[in-house]
């Protein structure tokens, strides 16, 4: 059974292959291998799915290899300096997986009309998609930071090739700020090994919590509270965090919708994924103290993402910055440090991920369509293409927190969670969920509802086929809404681990 | 039955959905889905309250989701108060939608509206059945959703799509009170049920103050969704929807639904005096400034939705002053006689294609059977003796006074002056007089006038189930067996009260019979046209504005400033950062000039600093 997710990881490698040995010209090809390649590691976490759901334990699953070893201290302690090859899932990464498989997929999907170079652009799909399985899968820092990057790279090129007018500025921005993320969270892996002799999450949170292992060199109090802030950091740019968010507007309104799609749905998310496995995982004391600073800036992001949204004249720039308010919920969630809370931002990373992704894929349906995303140049869409209005609509309600929609769970739990800890700071954030009614209404009323224009008659709607993502998506999400304990119950052993490492 | 109550919400839910996916098929006869669909969860309502009236209230639960060490449970739960409102909101959704298969005739997006309606009631049953005040949010904002999309049904009118957006945003402000008292009372004491927060309550678990602030949240959300002073101008403009629309949400069900809330939340506020008062006060200023800007304005249906929020501030006023069954007994004689008259006005508005009533006139001979139901609901809702609206208002004119709140007794005796001029204002300058403009069909269609049929005999005869003559029949049926609700069934109150009402009624429509058929009293005899006062009533007190100028402005200038701080502080930070290092990128290149002396340099000076550094410290990082 322990192949399993090393199959599930680098399964894409099979697109790839097909995809090299397919002529550059053949772009009907290149577009279905692109999509086949993505079904295998669809179809695996599906089976582990299937596996979680009938009862098995997640732990049969784990991989663990020797892999790269430093120095010869093997006679001291065949740990030692050594960083395996380790794979592991529990129900948090579980989740993750199969909402990273199924967007991929979609995107894969939306990635018809990719107008160039379709080979390229495939093989770097497919090795982003190994990328982000890894992340959440990889069970020591090296291994996770190493999958880490290959994100990064594969997005670069995505966004600086096949992306809109100003593709090169952002991606270049886009490499910059997680660079020096990137850059941050080596310093403290390396630290970490460096005095630990080990990066296995599971070894640095016994030593760092409970202590009484013989380290190479001591950490003390301060070096761990330096550790956790670098750890956090790093993940804020990823967020992102205000003020550190500019980078991600950018590459929301320049980078191919596809590619969008799966880099607000997934790649935001290791972010908060990092922050909550790694920040609060390793770091549980630590990260109680920093908490406070945590939600405050949940807060500022919060509603100062929805004000930005609120006078955006794109539309993507629009969903950009409401990225960035509904990122903001996260961190309202975890810095509340309550079971509620904390349950609500892991929550709104999956709710969010749907959510986003549903939204991107129809944006970039209407790009197509109009060749613009201008509210302004829009307007009235509702009478001509009344199907791809609806699905908008349901997206922006979605994403305004209606309940019966995830998103509505995730933002009540956080907001329910941060009332408990700090009650005056919950007040004045609240106010942002007026706000989100306020900018989605405002943003999808003036494209879809008011008079039709007269260049957009002859525009025609979705097909069945064309629906079938927007469908899936809002089915999840609908879904999830309705009975949040489909997604709660894989989530409760991760949670529970967590709210026992801060003691609550 | 009891046991599957739940079918209710969903049979409508069900219909809404096959509509949804086959209504381009379906064309008209969508229609008769959704009425069937309706049709037989009224059926089930009725069974449930005839079940009820007899048994102890019902509740079944399951878990909904497990957070921390909590239980957050879904369900559904029967008690005296929700199988009224089930039975009311089926028989009004089933009424309307037969109403709609007329009225609506001939539109293109037929189905889509047969979808919402059944969307909507689906919701407002769903909001009645909650068990706990989560779930009752969670549809609080469906039925939102619900009236957005019929607000906007029309959504190529400019003033369709401004409504619509206007609704949701204005009572999601109210909204965002109501989830915060939710909160707040889940970590008081530790649920969401309705019967457990009630037994902290009781037991003094949540001090004073706190309970106040609770209780004013909650409010908030009623005052947002019943369109009470502040949050009422959403109200108004929401009769941009199709009228079948207007009657079944915008009068009968959702708008009560904040009516329903503090009914139903009764206990927490009769803890808090100052939340009673509150209450209590809202609804009586409402009561009367509503009605008078109905006194003014022209727009048929906009004067009915002034008259919705002015009966609404009755409901509020006599829950604030402890008429528990008062607010009740008008939430329902309202519902049909409210609905009965914007139906009327529907058709009215079918038959001539007009909503100015400044051209109407001398209708009364051309729809024989239109005009009579719309006196019915005229004279139903200015209180004139035997009719239903007459016991309601009774009821709640007798609890403020039993109250001793004699100023707002008073304000409400004057708004039922207010209200039945307005409304027969109304009802003469459509029937009476001359044509003014040419009518295209003479009656409306069969399908159209029977729901209007029953409403007017419901408009009737509702009021029999409270009268001091009688007996309380509705508010035993209320309080009995819930041990929470310290009301008595019935207040009684001093006899003149009845009388009195009557006269100030009467004296309402003879003022009106005076001034627009008799014309023997200047139209200029209340309020002169031109004035200062006729000015500020058209303009509605010039709230929207002042809200556009605060809080519009605000949000905008807010925005504003985050915008520069984005442009001009990050902006100039990231500059400044990429500048740095560009320059220190080009010095760097300088120094790089091939010299292999200087490099020798360097590197011997930094070796030596980092040799200083370790015989210093003995090691830098520690």
């Amino acid at each position: 059974m322990t192949f399993l997710l090393s199959v599930l990881v680098f399964s894409p490698i099979l697109g790839i292959l097909l995809l090299l040995l397919t002529s550059k010209q053949h772009e009907s090809n290149l577009k279905m291998f692109g999509f086949i390649g993505t079904v295998p590691p669809l179809l695996v976490s599906l089976i582990l799915y299937q596996y979680y759901a009938s009862g098995a334990s997640l732990a049969d699953f784990t991989i663990k290899n020797n892999w790269i070893r430093f120095g010869n201290l093997s006679q001291y302690d065949a740990k030692l300096f050594t960083v395996d090859y380790e794979l592991a899932i529990d129900g948090f990464s579980l989740v993750l997986v199969l909402m990273t498989a199924l967007l991929t997929s979609l995107a894969a999907f939306a990635s018809h009309s990719i107008k160039k170079e379709w080979k390229g652009y495939f093989v770097l799909l497919l090795f982003l998609e190994i990328g982000m399985l890894g992340v959440f899968t990889a069970q020591n820092l090296v291994l996770f930071f190493l999958f880490f990057e290959l994100t990064l790279i594969s997005a670069f090129f995505l966004v600086g090739k096949w992306g809109f007018a100003e593709k090169e500025k952002a991606a270049y921005s886009f490499l910059l700020y997680n660079g020096i993320g990137s850059a941050i969270l080596l310093i403290v892996i390396m630290i970490l090994f460096a005095r630990a002799g080990t990066t296995n999450i599971q070894a640095l949170t016994h030593i760092i919590t409970i202590g009484g292992v013989p380290t190479i060199a001591p950490i003390s109090a301060t070096m761990k509270y330096a550790l956790l802030v670098g750890l956090v950091a790093a993940f804020a740019i990823k967020l992102p965090i205000f003020p550190m968010h500019r980078w991600m507007v950018m590459v929301h309104v320049e980078a191919p919708t596809p590619i969008v799609m799966l880099h607000a749905g997934v790649l935001l998310k290791i972010g908060a994924y990092g922050m909550i496995r790694f920040g609060m995982g390793i770091f549980p004391e630590q990260f109680k103290s920093v908490a406070i600073y945590l939600a405050v800036l949940g807060v500022i992001n919060f509603l100062y993402g929805a004000f930005m949204a609120f006078i955006q004249t794109d539309f993507k720039r629009v969903l950009a910055y409401s990225s960035i308010s509904h990122m903001g919920v996260v961190l309202i969630g975890l810095g509340s440090l309550q079971a509620a809370g904390v349950q609500g931002a892991v929550f709104q990373v999956v709710s969010h991920g749907l959510i986003a992704a549903l939204l991107f894929y129809l944006v970039g349906i209407i790009q197509e369509k109009t060749d613009t995303s201008l509210i302004s140049d829009l307007g009235g869409l509702a009478k001509t293409v009344p199907r791809l209005s609806g699905w908008l609509l349901a997206g922006s309600f979605a994403s305004l927190g209606l309940p019966g929609m995830s998103g509505f769970v995730s933002e009540f739990l956080a907001f329910l969670g941060l009332f408990k800890s700090e009650p005056w700071l919950a007040a004045i954030g609240s106010i942002g969920i007026v706000m989100t009614a306020v900018y989605m209404l405002r943003a999808v009323l003036d494209i879809t509802f008011g008079k039709e224009k007269e260049k957009y008659e002859h525009l025609t709607d979705l097909n069945w086929l064309q629906q079938i993502p927007a469908g899936i998506l809002l089915l999840l999400i609908v879904s999830i809404g309705v009975y949040p304990s489909l997604l709660g119950e894989p989530l409760q052993r991760t949670l529970d681990a967590i709210m026992i490492g801060i003691g609550r | 039955m009891m046991e599957n109550a739940w079918l209710i919400p969903l049979i409508p839910l069900f219909s809404s959905v096959i509509l949804l996916i086959f209504g381009k098929q379906l064309r008209e006869s969508a229609a008769y889905i959704g009425i069937l669909a309706v049709l037989v969860s009224f059926i089930c309502s009725v069974i449930v309250l005839v079940e009820r009236i007899d048994a102890p209230t019902y509740k079944q639960e399951i878990v909904w989701l497990v957070t921390g060490e909590v239980n957050i449970t879904a369900g559904f739960e029967v008690t005296a108060l929700n199988t009224l409102l089930l039975v009311m909101v089926s028989l009004v959704s089933c009424l309307v939608q037969i109403y709609s298969k007329g009225y609506m005739e001939g539109e293109k997006r037929f189905s889509i509206f047969y979808t919402y309606l059944g969307f909507f009631t689906f919701a407002m049953l769903g909001l009645v059945l909650s068990p706990n005040l989560l779930q009752l949010y969670f549809f609080w904002e469906l039925v939102g959703l619900g009236s957005f999309l019929l607000i906007g049904f029309y959504f190529y009118k400019k003033e369709a799509k401004e409504a619509a957006k206007k609704a949701f945003i204005m009572t999601r402000i109210g909204d965002l009170g109501l989830l915060i008292a939710i909160i707040l009372l889940f970590w008081k004491t530790g649920s969401f049920d309705f019967q457990e927060i009630f037994s902290s309550i009781g037991a003094g678990e949540i001090s004073g103050g706190m309970l106040t602030l609770i209780a004013l949240l909650l409010f908030a959300g009623a005052v947002g969704k019943s369109g009470q002073f502040p949050l009422h101008s959403w109200l108004p403009d929401a009769m941009e929807g199709p009228t079948p629309v207007s009657a079944l949400i915008h009068a009968a069900t959702m708008v009560a639904a904040g009516v329903y809330l503090v009914a139903v939340t009764f206990p927490i506020f009769s803890a808090s005096s100052t939340a009673m008062e509150t209450v209590a006060v809202i609804g009586g200023f409402t009561a009367i400034f509503a009605a008078s800007i109905a006194l003014v304005q022209k727009d048929i249906k906009r004067i009915l939705a002034y008259s919705t929020i002015s009966q609404l501030g009755y409901m509020m006023l006599a829950l604030g002053t402890a008429g528990y069954t008062a607010g009740i007994f008008h939430l329902l004689t309202h519902a049909f006689f409210k609905a009965l008259l914007f139906l009327a006005a529907g058709s009215i508005i079918h038959a001539i294609h007009t909503q100015d009533i400044y051209k109407m006139g001398g209708l009364w001979k051309k729809m024989r059977l239109t005009s009579p139901l719309f006196l019915i609901g005229a004279l139903s809702i200015s209180g004139v003796p035997l009719l239903s609206g007459f016991f309601s208002k009774d009821e709640i004119l007798v609890s403020a006074w039993v109250n001793g709140n004699f100023l707002l007794f008073w304000i409400a005796m004057i708004t039922a002056f207010l209200t039945s001029f307005y409304v027969f204002r109304l009802f003469f300058l459509i029937f009476t007089g001359q044509p003014k403009t040419e009518v295209v069909s003479k009656e409306s269609p069969f399908s159209m006038v029977l729901p209007m049929g029953i409403l007017g005999i419901l408009a009737v005869c509702s009021g029999y189930i409270q009268t001091p003559w009688f007996g309380s029949y509705l508010g035993e049926f209320l309080v009995k067996g819930n041990k929470f609700l310290l009301v008595p069934a019935h207040s009684e109150g001093p006899a003149w009260i009845m009388a009195a009402a009557a006269v100030f009624s009467l004296s309402g429509i003879l003022l009106a019979y005076l001034i627009y058929v008799k014309q023997t009293i200047s139209r200029n005899f209340l309020i002169k046209e031109g004035s200062f006062i006729n000015t500020t009533l058209i303009n509605k007190y010039f709230i929207d504005e002042t809200y556009y100028f605060t809080v519009g402005k605000t949000v905008k200038g807010l925005a504003l400033f985050c915008s520069y701080i984005e442009r001009f502080v990050i902006g100039g930070f990231e500059w400044a950062v990429t500048g740095t290092i560009r320059s220190l990128g080009s010095a760097g290149a300088r120094l790089q000039s091939g010299q292999v002396q200087v490099y020798g340099v360097a590197v011997f000076a930094g070796l030596a600093v980092l040799v200083i550094i370790y015989a210093l410290t003995g090691g830098l990082i520690r």
